[in-house]
């Protein structure tokens, strides 16, 4: 886990790709895609069906360990129209103590009063505390904002043509992109300038891997 | 009509064409009309085609003697040609033959290129002979009502067989038979095939398992020897020529004599980047050959390709730059000279590359090799020998292709549906899954009835639907549709079609190729200089350009390895070289180079094993030198590198070429310690190669065709656009879900096995660490990058391998930044 400081505020960043909003006591949680294992099984594509169940244990892992007020998903909650998985959210939201709401993705097509049934509340973005929550990446000067959408990702190189490709927590000065939470998700690798700041995950930690 | 007075209608319609018959041609219809099935071992420009076609028809005189008057309907044949560019040739031949004999019998070609309307019309009327491809074959018993279409088939024949033998479309076409068997009671199967090490086997794989088929079948082989003389183009000054590269643009003013002295010429290049960049070269320093100069390769649009194949009959052309595309099959007379740039890679492929030139009877075949880089004069020298000795390879067959299997199933499922219990023994009789077992063969209808092998509480999973009497089937149309694109995908990266914006299509690049570009960016392809004004739905929209540039398109892939065979062959040429032989042109011009190697390290002797360290900017490199081929390099690396990585946490990089393999570090290597602990051992060779795979990522490479090819990734069709983007997902991610959820998957297991023998060779890999423990084991420790190790410490295309914990490996790397 990696502590850092926006605007006075104080935020860690999880290795599940996870950010943790001390000052609001706020989960933030970008592009977890659920339901994507099952829309390609019922398209014919047998992706392993326990693979689903992972995303749900990983959210109930983070949640208990924060113990947060509010999660908050950044977009790209579910991947497709409902399917099975819709089931398995609806039990988590129950279990979970915290509120949940949702900044709605690209990917997100269910009716939102499906959400409202289960009190989520969602909405287009979000205004909090001099804090702008979008899905999709958005440069303000006047607010810091924190998004999902691009699967962010970055390569490190090293002596004897060694390479890596990570995924990352993307900051530039004005905003913090999250990594892919679902664990059927893909990366987009960026290409960082000097100015950026980048958390790499790495076997369960968090490194800053850029000079900043 | 008895079969002597079919025979001489055959020999009547020679004679008035003014040919003479060949003894293996003869030898064929009568086999063919006494009911046999076999395998034709025939090169191209014999005269195959009427081997097998004239039985064909006369076996149909022979059930319908009033055919001059009646034509019966209903297909006869059906012809199989692995390349879509031999179908018309094919097609005029027969023709020409049917029409002659004014049998009234018809042919039709159905691939990938035939219009919608000229399939309908086919499904309606099938024509008497079917010229077809494996995928269009599968495609077919993808449609309703197959089995009474293919009822009355007389003939199956698969051309250019050994083509198609070591690949997965072989295995496609052996489960197409195992069906047609039974739905063509009358049905004769015949291979046709150049020379191959192992044509008894081609034969058996041909057939399948059932001893009926196999006895009543012969091989006939055509007796054609021709003669290849080979000259290698040397290069005047040996001083000034690289040791590493592929192009061979520098000895372009070398072949300019030679195309100017012949008729035609053709110029084989390896890749089909090479091939662009050698037709623009060609161009630029010699503009007089404008509009004589054409380029044929598999990416450019078809009616460019079948203009360039027409030119070459009409001898309006002076040359042509290729690729394998014009390998095979169509003959074309006027060719006089034949051009090979850079190492073939194997003797078979240069062989029938050779055989295109001069068809003269009695007069040789004259190939000339162009190196493209110093050691390959080693190749040229090694090649020789192998001509004249007359090496062939073996094409190894695939066994248990579980991808193929369930491809084919859901195939089946799509069009009438099946029962399990009539199709698993044919399935057992095919050579590919004669070792299936019970479990297997379940497991495989469990993945495509319930994505998996246990049903899941509401699992939403949907493909092959069973009925309450079992028969399997896709009720879903949408599925149905999906299965049958896919079913055409050859395995390549997503590609893109290239189209001007005012329409007229190009050909097709590779989509990594073009999404490195802008808009406005300009890049040179099939010999013309394109600007990309915008990308639409897969297709690359551009118009010419003027600007100069030197962006020409460039292909992944195509990199052949040498056989084992040509290894063995150039392994000695290079031992001869330690006792200063230098007995071949080849060799003596090399003479420079050797003695560098020499002053800076050693040229190994035939009892020697060559290893040598030295440390540059990148790191530590130590290059060993087994001489035995890239697929044994790669695989003893990774082994090597393996066994290293447990005595203490290290990384590596690994590059490989066809004469030794690197480990490049940034630690240190002390090779005594490898000495020391024996790593060269044979003893758990096979344990440690597979945890070696785990460890890298040649499985996982390997995993991407099966996942395309069982129909786990969906990748839409070059030229229709399906919303299909919330399906795309990548083979990549799919492997990754398979080892953490479901690592006994037979598809996940199938990439290791097939890396294990089609790629890594474990044979091939004991009997060279065999040698390697007899030779005395050299170590030299030098001060820079010796000749024979530049070509692979310069090599981009690596693998990794590492047991140090990434945390640790990231703290002394650096982010890489925007330039």
């Amino acid at each position: 886990m990696k502590k850092i400081q926006i605007n006075t505020q104080n935020f860690t960043l999880h290795p599940s790709g996870a950010i943790y909003w001390e000052d609001q006591k706020m989960l933030l949680i970008a592009d977890v895609h659920l339901g994507k294992v099952v829309h390609f099984r019922k398209y014919g594509a047998p992706v392993p069906a326990t693979a689903a169940y992972q995303n749900f244990e990983k959210l109930t892992e983070v949640t208990n360990h924060f113990e947060p007020d509010t999660v908050c998903f950044l977009g790209d909650l579910f991947h497709s129209k409902l399917n099975e998985e819709w089931n398995d959210f609806e039990k988590w939201v129950e279990y979970c103590k915290a509120k949940v709401i949702l900044i709605s993705g690209n990917h997100d097509i269910i009716p939102n009063y499906l959400y409202e049934d289960l009190g989520v509340n969602v909405f287009d973005e979000l205004l909090l505390d001099g804090f702008y929550l979008t899905h999709h990446p958005t440069e303000l000067e006047e607010m810091f904002n924190f998004s999902g959408h691009i699967h962010p990702g970055i390569r490190m190189k090293g002596v004897g043509r060694q390479f890596l490709r990570l995924p990352c927590f993307y900051k530039t000065e004005n905003q913090l992109i999250l990594p892919a939470f679902g664990n059927f998700t893909g990366k987009h690798i960026l290409t960082p300038s000097e100015k950026d700041e980048v958390y790499a995950i790495v076997e369960g930690e968090v490194f800053c891997v850029s000079k900043n | 009509m008895k079969q002597s007075e079919l025979i001489s209608i055959a020999e009547d319609w020679f004679q008035s064409k003014e040919w003479k018959s060949f003894p293996f041609q003869k030898q064929t219809w009568k086999a063919f009309l006494e009911g046999k099935h076999g395998l034709l071992n025939a090169p191209t420009g014999s005269g195959k085609t009427y081997a097998l076609w004239i039985p064909i028809v006369l076996q149909y005189l022979k059930e319908n003697p009033d055919y001059k008057t009646k034509h019966r309907k209903g297909i006869k044949a059906i012809w199989i040609t692995p390349l879509r560019a031999l179908s018309v040739e094919i097609q005029q031949a027969a023709q020409r033959f049917a029409d002659d004999l004014g049998t009234g019998m018809t042919i039709g070609i159905r691939t990938g290129d035939t219009s919608q309307s000229d399939r309908a019309k086919q499904k309606r009327q099938m024509p008497d002979l079917l010229i077809t491809t494996p995928e269009s074959l599968m495609l077919l018993l993808a449609s309703k009502g197959y089995d009474k279409t293919f009822k009355t088939l007389t003939a199956i024949v698969v051309d250019e067989w050994h083509e198609l033998l070591g690949s997965k479309r072989g295995v496609q076409m052996e489960l197409a038979l195992s069906r047609l068997k039974t739905v063509s009671p009358k049905l004769r199967i015949w291979g046709i095939s150049a020379t191959i090490g192992n044509l008894e086997e081609a034969q058996d794989v041909l057939l399948g398992m059932d001893p009926e088929f196999r006895k009543n079948s012969v091989l006939i082989k055509a007796k054609q020897k021709s003669k290849i003389e080979v000259r290698s183009i040397i290069p005047k000054k040996m001083e000034t020529f690289p040791w590493r590269g592929h192009l061979g643009i520098h000895l372009l003013e070398e072949i300019v004599p030679i195309i100017k002295a012949s008729k035609t010429t053709i110029i084989f290049t390896n890749t089909r980047g090479q091939c662009e960049i050698w037709f623009q070269k060609l161009l630029e320093k010699h503009p007089e050959f404008a509009g004589e100069l054409a380029m044929h390769h598999g990416s450019i649009a078809k009616d460019t390709r079948l203009w360039v194949e027409q030119a070459i009959r009409n001898e309006s052309l002076l040359a042509v730059v290729a690729t394998s595309s014009l390998d095979l099959g169509v003959d074309f007379a006027p060719v006089e000279t034949v051009i090979q740039i850079g190492g073939p890679k194997g003797v078979a492929k240069f062989l029938q590359r050779a055989g295109r030139s001069n068809h003269r009877p009695g007069e040789a075949s004259v190939i000339y090799f162009l190196p493209t880089h110093a050691l390959e004069l080693l190749e040229a020298s090694a090649l020789k020998r192998a001509v004249k000795e007359e090496v062939v390879e073996d094409r190894t067959p695939y066994l248990l292709s579980f991808d193929v299997l369930i491809q084919y199933l859901v195939t089946l499922a799509v069009s009438e549906g099946f029962f399990a219990t009539e199709i698993f023994p044919e399935i057992k009789n095919t050579f590919c899954f004669q070792g299936i077992t019970e479990e297997q063969w379940n497991w495989c209808l469990n993945f495509i009835t319930l994505g998996s092998q246990s049903l899941q509480a509401y699992d939403e999973y949907k493909k092959v639907e069973v009925t309450p009497e079992g028969l399997f089937k896709v009720e879903s149309r949408r599925i149905a549709m999906m299965h049958r694109l896919s079913i055409g995908t050859i395995v390549s990266d997503s590609m893109m079609l290239v189209k001007y914006v005012s329409g007229g299509f190009i050909g097709t690049i590779e989509e990594w190729f073009i999404s490195k570009m802008k808009p406005g960016d300009t890049f040179v392809f099939a010999g013309r200089t394109l600007e990309l004004v915008r990308l639409r739905q897969m297709q690359a929209q551009v118009r010419k350009s003027n600007k100069r540039t030197r962006n020409i398109v460039s292909f992944m892939g195509g990199r052949l390895p040498l056989s084992s065979q040509m290894s063995k062959i150039l392994r000695e040429e290079m031992q001869s070289e330690a006792d200063h032989k230098r007995n071949t042109p080849e060799l003596k011009a090399l003479s420079h180079i050797f003695d560098r190697q020499e002053r800076e390290s050693i040229v190994p002797g035939e009892n020697e094993f060559l290893i040598e360290t030295f440390k540059t900017r990148e790191g530590y490199h130590s290059i060993f030198y087994p001489f035995e081929g890239r697929f044994v390099h790669e695989a003893m690396s990774s082994l090597l590198a393996y066994r290293i990585s447990l005595l203490s946490p290290i990384t590596f990089s690994l590059a490989y070429n066809d004469y030794g393999f690197e480990l490049l570090s940034d630690q240190f290597l002390d090779i005594q310690t490898i000495l020391d602990n024996n790593l060269f051992s044979e003893e758990y060779l096979y344990d440690d190669l597979q945890k070696s795979l785990n460890a890298t990522e040649l499985a996982r490479r390997k995993f991407r065709d099966i996942a395309v090819i069982s129909g786990m990734v969906f990748q839409g069709y070059p030229n229709k656009f399906i919303k299909t983007k919330h399906l795309q997902s990548n083979s990549q991610l799919l492997f990754d879900v398979f080892r953490d959820y479901e690592p006994n998957n037979l598809l996940y297991l199938q990439a290791y096995r097939e890396t294990f023998e089609h790629q890594l060779e474990e044979g091939r890999l004991r009997l060279a660490l065999e040698r390697i423990n007899k030779q005395e084991i050299i170590w030299k420790q030098c001060q820079k990058a010796t000749p024979f190790s530049f070509p692979i410490i310069t090599d981009r295309l690596r693998e990794k391998l590492s047991s140090e914990k990434l945390a640790d490996r990231i703290k002394r790397m650096t982010l890489l930044l925007e330039k």
